[in-house]
């Protein structure tokens, strides 16, 4: 019986590059596993100018998607730098981890949520981000006064924004007034939206509650919806491409900006496209940049930053990511297609770092609770 | 240099090497058995290990605090919260029991229990006064109805597939696992596209003035039940094929020759053959639907969450220790389950001493045996397969060439563009091609002597033989989210050892090894129920002719237990392809992701490049199933 042997020795991870001292071991080498055993991995950063920007997938994978826009376009306006993308498996998640246990092989995150930046801090004593000097970064003082992440160390800019609304079919129900009007008949058995677990509009859809009927009676209100027949299905693409596309229901939690994608020819449909904002709101999902404290490349990074906050960039990201821009309306050309498709909410809701710290996971268990082994 | 000179060297090579050999061959059991045992070491139960620990260490000292708040919230046990809060109260708990079963009631009434159709059946209602099952009573209670169901659409299949010849037999035969391979979003949305109300099947009864029945939603747990079957179903089929394959033939005949009718003969010498393997189907679906994720939220909604999903969270949000809890707990009842199957299947006596499987006969030989009650009952579960099982397959592979308003060519389109125009840092669709394949077929030559070795070491070897096949199962029996932080914590950051140095391991060959530790299991699930059947005066005979073990092992009993191994192979290279977190952990570098990587990327906010993305991964699986089947069919018989 053959074994095959692969004896190849691979210890290509980034920080074992530098100061590997031995290679491989004997055993786990003929076992087919390449083993390194390595010493005194220090923090370091990337070669020359590179900036490595960690970001998720969309931002590079999509059909012209922003990221390729910026790399080019920044590496254009400083001829020496180089921007090298990265998609951690598991977002902010993989430099938690590794901040505790390894060097964290980033120096700029982008695509950041207000919750994740309360979960950084929940699980780490130490900094995973710097503070950001403001005065450095050009633009930031054009930035939307509500755009903030309430950060009390100032860690976090944004540099885009999306809304969380509901999205419904103009020819099964009408768009609900406010969200009590939600837990009437005309709404039974109408609703989709997803695990605020680990959904994000889900968990956007879930603190909006909460914000409207507070910490206290939030769970009241989804006990009504509950018996009103709301389904609280797993992600986003599941729930969006699977149930709502294939009409299961009329109306789903989702993006303010769903018609730009379905706004293609010269007469789309748009009757399973319909944007609803109840009581006239809409939860505010602010994406933002940081800089890794083990960073040795916070200048540049603050040259990206700039660079992202420049009216240019912002119209672009704001396009090609779907989403609203970070700076205030005077500073940013967007194309009237996009603005005809795209809707924001005459009253943005959100909560800020110090709303969410602390308080987040609570919320987030006893609602899930209340649905799960009931 | 001179001629002669040259040939003596060479003999003298051919010599030494057939020294080698001979050495190797009188070891070759031996050292396969160390490096598989070395493989699991740092593969399995290190990663494993260090999250595991974190459910009984708190702050450096050992506790049970986090089990204890597990078992006795009834949250996650139900009413088993009291029992374990007070394990001496015996009085009270049985009690509790004897007025729980006190109302129990059983009354007639009339039910119409297909969805939109009003048609009244008598219907034995059983009320049973609500029991709080906890998430994990509802968690297994939904794995035993998943099981059920699977085993019942996986039999048939398997009689079919053993049984008959027609034309695309084996072809059907290697395509069975397909389903196996898809990632989870895959399958919700190709179950959306065929049960949905705008889906095919509400398409196709339109034609016909019918519904659109709300199949989704008329039952969530139902149609969780039904994908659930779906993946494991195939499963089931696969095993009972290989079992049915390997049934010596002429025990038939021999009990038939004494005088027994074929129902008789069927009874007592075909069904115990076939038995451990239709258990081992059954062990393995109520395992995976055990540990079922993230169909159930996908498709059955919230309520109907499962263990897995609260693990989920916790990982999510770094809490390891109630992550690691809930885990152990996990694997310490798909263990337990193992075991006492393995009791059994160990104490089956061999009676199979050849593989000659019962000739098939021609499905469809002519018009009117086709009209015969059991060929009409063929094709009616004909019918139910090509609903559950190519109708989700079929709607996402349409779905791949539509868009809202109609044919197109755009997703395929845009892999191809992606391909020639991508940049590095972005997937391209060839890379994540070429990988799968390497890594399938690297994972298959790694896991099917580790698979084998396993069986041959465990099968006959008493309890403690039986102890170490249970924690052989281990890959089986672990929640892959926790496994994934433990390759992350374990092997990618390394462990650190005295003198300030650190074991890492990562790339190419570490993902390898890592896709054969998962798949392993498979290859000696599928041998070994044929193993323990054979007779073992078969291997004793060969001994005693001066056969080593290993040439007994490779001249006598594999090639009566090759549809096993290569069912296990099938299997192998199945898990490889259809793995996903550890292909993205052990990454090293930017190329290493493979074709389901490359649909979760893909996937944005437009669904049809992960869609189309998806249908190539189904095309090249489902070619390689055919060259894993066809080469492997060279060596059965």
């Amino acid at each position: 019986m053959p074994i095959t042997g692969l004896k190849t020795t691979q210890c290509n991870h980034p920080v074992m590059r530098r100061r590997t001292f031995v290679g491989a071991v004997g055993g786990g080498a003929v076992a087919g596993v390449a083993g390194c055993l390595t010493r005194d991995s220090t923090s370091g950063g990337s070669d020359g100018d590179t900036l490595r920007i960690a970001t998720y997938p969309s931002m590079v994978e999509e059909g012209d998607p922003a990221g390729v826009w910026l790399k080019e376009a920044f590496e254009s306006a400083y001829p020496e730098a180089e921007i090298s993308w990265t998609v951690p498996e598991n977002g902010i998640n993989t430099y938690i981890q590794r901040a505790r246990q390894d060097t964290v092989d980033a120096d700029v995150y982008f695509g950041l949520n207000i919750d994740e930046l309360v979960r950084v801090d929940d699980s780490l004593d130490g900094q995973l981000f710097r503070s950001l000097e403001r005065d450095r970064i050009e633009g930031v003082d054009r930035l939307r006064d509500d755009l903030t992440f309430g950060d009390p160390n100032g860690r976090v800019l944004p540099y885009d924004t999306g809304y969380i609304s509901l999205v419904y079919d103009e020819s099964v129900v009408a768009p609900p007034e406010s969200l009590d009007a939600l837990l009437g008949a005309e709404y039974e058995d109408t609703l989709i939206t997803q695990n605020a677990q680990s959904s994000d509009p889900g968990l956007a859809f879930l603190l909006w509650t909460i914000a409207e009927y507070g910490a206290d009676g939030y769970l009241e209100y989804w006990r009504a919806l509950r018996d009103n027949g709301v389904q609280i299905l797993d992600g986003w693409s599941e729930s969006y491409f699977g149930s709502y596309t294939e009409e299961e229901r009329p109306m789903i939690v989702s993006y303010s900006t769903d018609q730009v994608f379905h706004a293609t020819g010269d007469e789309p449909d748009l009757t399973r496209h319909q944007i609803a904002f109840p009581n006239g709101q809409g939860y505010e999902n602010p994406e933002g940049m940081a800089i890794f404290a083990d960073s040795d490349k916070a200048d540049l990074a603050a040259d990206f930053m700039a660079f992202v906050l420049s009216s240019e960039a912002q119209a672009e990201i704001a396009q090609r990511n779907v989403q609203f821009p970070a700076v205030a309306d005077d500073h940013v050309d967007l194309d009237e297609s996009f603005s005809q498709y795209a809707h924001a909410p005459a009253e943005p809701v959100t909560f800020t770092y110090d709303d969410l710290r602390g308080t987040l996971n609570g919320w987030i268990e006893d609602w899930a609770r209340e649905f799960a082994s009931q | 240099m001179s001629r002669p000179n040259r040939s003596e060297r060479g003999a003298r090579l051919r010599r030494r090497s057939a020294d080698v050999r001979r050495w190797l061959e009188r070891r070759a059991l031996a050292l396969t058995t160390l490096v598989t045992a070395g493989v699991l070491a740092v593969m399995l139960y290190l990663p494993v290990g260090v999250v595991f620990g974190e459910a009984v260490i708190d702050d450096g000292a050992a506790t049970l605090a986090f089990f204890r708040a597990v078992l006795t919230d009834p949250f996650y046990v139900g009413v088993l919260a009291d029992v374990f809060a007070e394990p001496l109260a015996v009085k009270t708990h049985l009690e509790s029991l004897v007025g729980w079963l006190g109302a129990i009631s059983v009354a007639v009434s009339f039910e119409s229990p297909l969805p939109g159709v009003s048609l009244p059946v008598p219907w034995l209602a059983l009320e049973v006064p609500p029991i709080r099952k906890g998430l994990f009573g509802f968690t297994a209670y939904q794995a035993a109805l998943s099981t059920i169901a699977s085993v019942a659409l996986g039999l048939p299949a398997a009689y079919v597939l053993a049984n008959y010849e027609f034309r695309g037999r084996r072809t059907l035969r290697s395509l069975t696992i397909l389903p196996f391979v898809l990632p989870g979003i895959m399958v919700a949305v190709g179950f959306y596209a065929m049960f949905g109300r705008a889906g095919t099947l509400n398409q196709g009864l339109a034609l016909v003035g019918l519904g659109p029945i709300p199949f989704i939603e008329w039952n969530p747990l139902a149609i969780v039940i039904v994908a659930h079957a779906f993946y494991n179903a195939p499963l089931v089929a696969r095993v009972t094929v290989a079992a049915w394959e390997s049934v010596d033939a002429r025990s038939v005949e021999t009990a038939r020759s004494l005088g027994a009718s074929p129902r008789r003969a069927f009874r007592d010498v075909v069904v115990p053959q076939l038995l451990p393997a239709i258990l081992t189907g059954a062990l393995l679906t109520f395992i995976f639907t055990f540990m079922t994720f993230p169909i159930v939220l996908a498709l059955g909604g919230l309520q109907l969450a499962t263990v897995e999903v609260w693990i989920y969270d916790r990982v999510r949000r770094l809490a390891y220790s109630e992550a690691a809890t809930l885990a152990v707990l996990e694997t310490l009842l798909s263990l337990a389950l193992t075991y006492t199957y393995l009791r059994y299947e160990s104490a089956q006596s061999g009676l199979a001493r050849a593989a000659t499987a019962p000739s098939r006969t021609p499905l469809f030989p002519d018009r009117r045996t086709a009209l015969s009650p059991r060929r009409l009952a063929i094709v009616g579960y004909g019918l139910v397969t090509l609903v559950v099982f190519v109708g989700p397959l079929a709607s996402l592979v349409v779905g791949s060439v539509t868009d809202g308003s109609g044919f197109t060519l755009a997703h395929y389109a845009f892999l191809l563009e992606r391909q020639l125009e991508g940049a590095s840092y972005q997937t391209l669709p060839w890379v994540a091609i070429r990988n799968s394949l390497l890594f399938g077929v690297a994972t298959l030559a790694v896991a099917v002597p580790m698979g084998v070795v396993v069986s041959v070491v465990t099968v006959r070897a008493g309890r403690g033989g039986t102890i170490v096949d249970t924690l052989a199962m281990l890959p089986l029996a672990v929640s892959g989210v926790v496994f994934g932080i433990g390759l992350l914590r374990g092997l990618v950051f390394g462990v650190s050892l005295p003198g300030g140095w650190q074991f890492r391991v990562t790339g190419g060959v570490a993902i390898v090894a890592a896709h054969a530790v998962a798949a392993y299991p498979f290859v000696t699930r599928n041998v070994s129920p044929l193993l323990s059947t054979l007779d073992p005066a078969l291997v004793e005979s060969a001994r005693a002719l001066g056969a080593s073990r290993y040439r007994a092992l490779r001249d006598v009993e594999l090639p009566l237990v090759a549809s096993g191994i290569v069912a296990g192979a099938a299997f192998a290279f199945a898990i490889s392809i259809g793995e996903f977190s550890s292909t993205v952990l052990l990454a090293s570098g930017s190329q290493t992701y493979t074709m389901p990587v490359a649909v979760e990327r893909y996937l944005g906010r437009r669904s049809g490049p992960a869609v189309a993305m998806g249908t190539v991964l189904l095309v090249v699986t489902a070619a390689s199933f055919v060259v894993v089947d066809r080469v492997g069919g060279r060596f059965e018989r």
